[in-house]
Formats: structure tokens, sequence, C-alpha cells
């Protein structure tokens, strides 16, 4: 081991003077497995590192066609190796002055040992989980109800997915996936994650809107039990309330009698999609009238409920409105800015913005991504953006 | 879809420091590094790291690391010392475990500085 003697000897023959250095010396040397260990260095942010530090793992997702994630508990980052042109070493039990014990007059010597070296390390960078493979999952199989038919299948390959199955399948922590079941109405039937079946969920809906038009209830106060006891003969308990959970909001009044105040945006959404899922486009005047018609007594409809929704065709005579959900759209920011071109060769920022808000990364703009991937031009006084490549016709 | 755990050794992974150079490690006898010693590490009274490093002498200076680094070892998985039956088909998860966390580091990057040994002996 080397003395401090010799440390000395190398301050002299470097020709620095040992006044000029702090008392505390580390010398350093290579540990044993410097060379042999299967080890790796890996950035984290302030979050991650917060979140080792209390305890808490983390999970790598993958598959040979994907790209590896890191998944928290709650949030997704991609995983990518980052080449560095300098050696990094890294160190244990070595101090920097700010950290010496004050008032070190003698010579101090501390054996330290580079545990390992690396000249690459993984790099993380948060993204919006690829959640569309979810919903593709849970629509092999969705549920229509008990009468729908047998729900096994003869080899006993159910089709159906329990949290842990899709723990497996999805690359994104477990709060994502259940924000995004929670957003497509899924429900746990059985232990398994069950998407329904859209004129399923419809009916039920149906059941509960013509039940407050017939009770003459305001649609912001919805009883629980007398929902229930009504509509229990004709579809299970648990659905109707699964249904009401989704288009609205449980609250208890003074009471203590539970109530839901239904969401008029959600329910006017949903009897749009009805509406227009039959048929390619609609004349959008009649369209407005049919649609006012079919909500709640109480409830109005706006256009601007049906943003990434649906799509107006403000240029043809006479206008029309057509089914568009931006969740039936490419996950991929260039196929879904592909997807869109081809739809329609020159969009306005107002029409495009719904359908491309979901795609922004962290502190990035809809004008950011369409600066990137679209370019302007005027037309009749207006901004339009058309693609930036030639798009297959 | 493969999962690997990335988890703590026990509560929170202690803190080591990262010296960043540049060019490569290179021992003497191409023996390897293990074992071999690297260098003297320095700190002027200002704060100022020095690193002597065979000839060289390297100046550089402290940085906090503005994203840190975890320092993940991967475990094998099997059990040291077990005795894995043929018939047992069950493949433990791959898991890397935070051995330490790295918050600030030594960044070398100005020219090394050679030093002359061959001093001519006093007459």
């Amino acid at each position: 081991m080397r003395t401090i003697e010799e440390v000395q000897a190398t301050l002299q023959i470097a020709k620095l003077k040992e006044e000029d250095f702090h008392p505390t010396v580390h010398c350093l040397s290579f540990g044993e497995h410097v060379s042999s260990g299967d080890y790796c260095l890996m950035e984290l942010d302030e979050t991650l590192c917060k979140h080792i530090e209390a305890g808490k793992s983390l999970t790598i997702r993958g598959d040979k066609e994907e790209h590896a994630v890191l998944c928290s508990e709650d949030k997704t980052y991609d995983l990518k190796i980052a080449d560095t042109s300098n050696l990094l070493l890294f160190i244990p039990g070595c101090e920097t002055p700010d950290h010496f014990p004050r008032d070190q007059s003698a010579p101090n010597l501390v054996h330290a040992q580079v545990w390992g070296f690396s000249n690459n390390y993984w790099e993380l960078r948060r993204q919006h989980p690829r959640l569309k493979k979810l919903k593709k999952l849970l629509m092999e199989k969705p549920y229509a109800g008990l009468l729908a038919g047998v729900e096994e299948g003869s080899d006993g390959n159910t089709l159906r997915y329990t949290m842990e199955d899709l723990l497996d399948r999805i690359q994104a922590s477990e709060k994502e996936i259940l924000s995004q079941l929670q957003d497509i109405h899924a429900c746990e039937i059985d232990g398994y994650w069950r998407i329904l079946d859209f004129d399923y969920e419809m009916k039920l809906l149906g059941h509960v809107t013509q039940l407050v038009d017939s009770e003459s209830w305001s649609f912001s106060k919805v009883p629980r039990s007398v929902s229930l006891q009504e509509l229990g003969p004709l579809e299970p308990k648990e659905m109707i309330e699964h249904c009401l959970n989704c288009y609205g909001r449980r609250y208890t009044d003074e009471d203590r009698e539970v109530y839901f105040a239904l969401d008029e945006d959600k329910v006017c959404q949903a009897m749009a999609q009805m509406l227009l899922q039959n048929a390619v486009k609609f004349n959008l005047a009649e369209f407005l009238e049919v649609w006012q018609q079919s909500v709640p007594e109480g409830m109005t409809t706006r256009l601007d409920q049906l943003r990434s929704i649906a799509l107006v065709d403000r240029s043809s005579r006479p206008e029309t409105i057509s089914l568009l959900r931006v969740e039936d759209l490419p996950e991929d920011t260039l196929e879904r800015f592909s997807c869109l071109f081809s739809m329609r060769e020159k969009w306005t920022e107002e029409d495009i913005v719904p359908y491309i808000q979901d795609l922004c990364g962290e502190k990035q703009t809809t004008g950011a991504l369409l600066t990137k991937y679209a370019r302007s031009s005027m037309q009749n006084g207006r901004k339009v953006y058309n693609s930036r490549r030639p798009v297959a016709t | 879809m493969v999962q690997i755990v990335v988890s703590s050794v026990g509560n929170s992974p202690g803190e080591w420091l990262l010296v960043e150079l540049q060019g490569e490690m290179m021992s003497r006898q191409n023996a390897g590094l293990a074992g071999n010693l690297m260098g003297d590490l320095h700190y002027t009274k200002e704060g100022i790291p020095v690193l002597i490093v065979g000839h060289h002498i390297l100046y550089g200076k402290q940085v906090k690391l503005e994203k840190p680094f975890a320092v993940l070892v991967k475990q094998s998985g099997l059990p040291q010392g077990a005795d894995v039956s043929m018939e047992s088909s069950v493949q433990s998860p791959t898991v890397y475990t935070v051995s330490a966390l790295i918050k600030k580091k030594l960044i070398f990057k100005t020219r090394p500085k050679p030093i002359i040994t061959n001093v001519p002996k006093k007459v």
C-alpha cells in the first residue's frame, strides 16, 4: 500500500508544494471487480432519485420489438443508452473538501478504490406511456351483459385480462394503466378488466337517462338507491352503478343520501358518438338538431364538447360532421401526422390541435409540434398546416 | 414481455463520487486494471481537485450533477450455492440493485501536465 511519504515524494517530483494542498489525500487504486462486474450507470431525475432513496423499486419492461421503458408506480420513462467520449469512474468512500472534517493539520492518507468505470450510461426520458395496446387487448372480448352468451372459450382461453396480465403486456406504470382503464370506462368483473361493448354501454346509459326523464329528476341529483331499484330488473346492479360512475360524479347530501350528478359533457359526447358512428358523415345542421333532442331534458349540446371526437367540414356544401376520435388514431407522432394529413390536406390550428394535444411531451406545446412536423401557409387569410413530406394518396 | 426489477439495497443507498476523465485508462503491463494503483487525488486549499496519474498532473473542478446517477449491479437469478434441480423451469426474474447514488463529480478536462522525472543528478 502506498505510504504518505511516497505521496509526498510524488508531489515533490511534480513540483507541487504540499502547503498549497489540503492535508487529506486520496490514494486511488482499482478494485478487484472493476473489469468483471455486471454493472452500469443510470441517469435519474429528481423524482426518481427520491423514489430510490425512499427504498421503492422500479421495473424495466420491454419486448423484442418494443423499446425498453422504465416504470415507477405512476410514471413511465423511455430507456436509451447514451455514449460519452469521456471515461466515468465511480468511487466509494471518496470525499470532497466540503465534507472534510474541519481543523485538519496532519497529513491524512485515505485509500479509496475505483469500484467501476464506464463510457456510457442509461438515459431516461419521461414519456406518455403507450397505452393504445390496452384498449386493443380489452376489445378482444368486450363485455355485453349477462345475456350476451358464454364468457369462457372452450379451451379455457378466456381472452380476459387481470391487472397482473396487463402489467405483463403493457409498457406503463400501474397508476397510468388504472387511469386509462377509467378513461375507457372499463370495469373489473370477476377479477378481470373488461371494456363494455359500446351498444351495451349506450343501453345502460339509455336506461339511466330515461329514468331521469320519466321521474323528472334534475340530472344533477340522481338518487342511487332508487335508480338501482328501478333498473335492477333490467341489468345487473353493478353495471348500472358502473354506468352512473362513468357518466356522473357520486356525492352524499346533508340527509346522508347518495346521489350522482350526471356530467353533461360526457353524456352529450356519448350521444353524439352513438349518432355519428353509423355513417361516414352527416349533414351538420341535421345532426345538431337530432343531437340536442337525444340528450336528457335540461342538458345542452355544444359543438366544442366534440373536440377530439368529431370533425366538422366547413368547406363542403352543406357543411358536414363525421366521427373522428383521437384514440382511434396512431400513437406514434410521425404516423399520427401522416394519418391526419392523408385525411385532410390542410388543417387550421383550431381543427388539428385536439388531435395532437396528447402527443406533447413534457413542457412541449402543440405549436412546437406543428413547427416540427408540419408546414404552414396562408389560405383565405387564415393560417393552415399541411404535411412536410409527400403523402401517399 | 421481459420485466426486470430495479431495487434498492436496504433503505437509502450510499453516495459515491464520480470522476470524469478524458481518454482511456491503460495499465502499464497490459495486465488489466484490477488491483493496480491509479493515482493520487489532492485538493488545493481552494478546493480544486488535482489528480496525479502516472506522469501527468490533471487539474479539474467539482460539479454538482444536474441529473444524479444510480449505480446498478446485476444480480444473478440464482441464489448463491443453491442446488438447482434440473426439473425446475421457473426462471428467476433478472434483478438490478442500486448499489449507490452519485450526486456530484470531479471532472478533469484540462490538458494533462506532464511530470518530467528525468531530473539531472546534482553533481
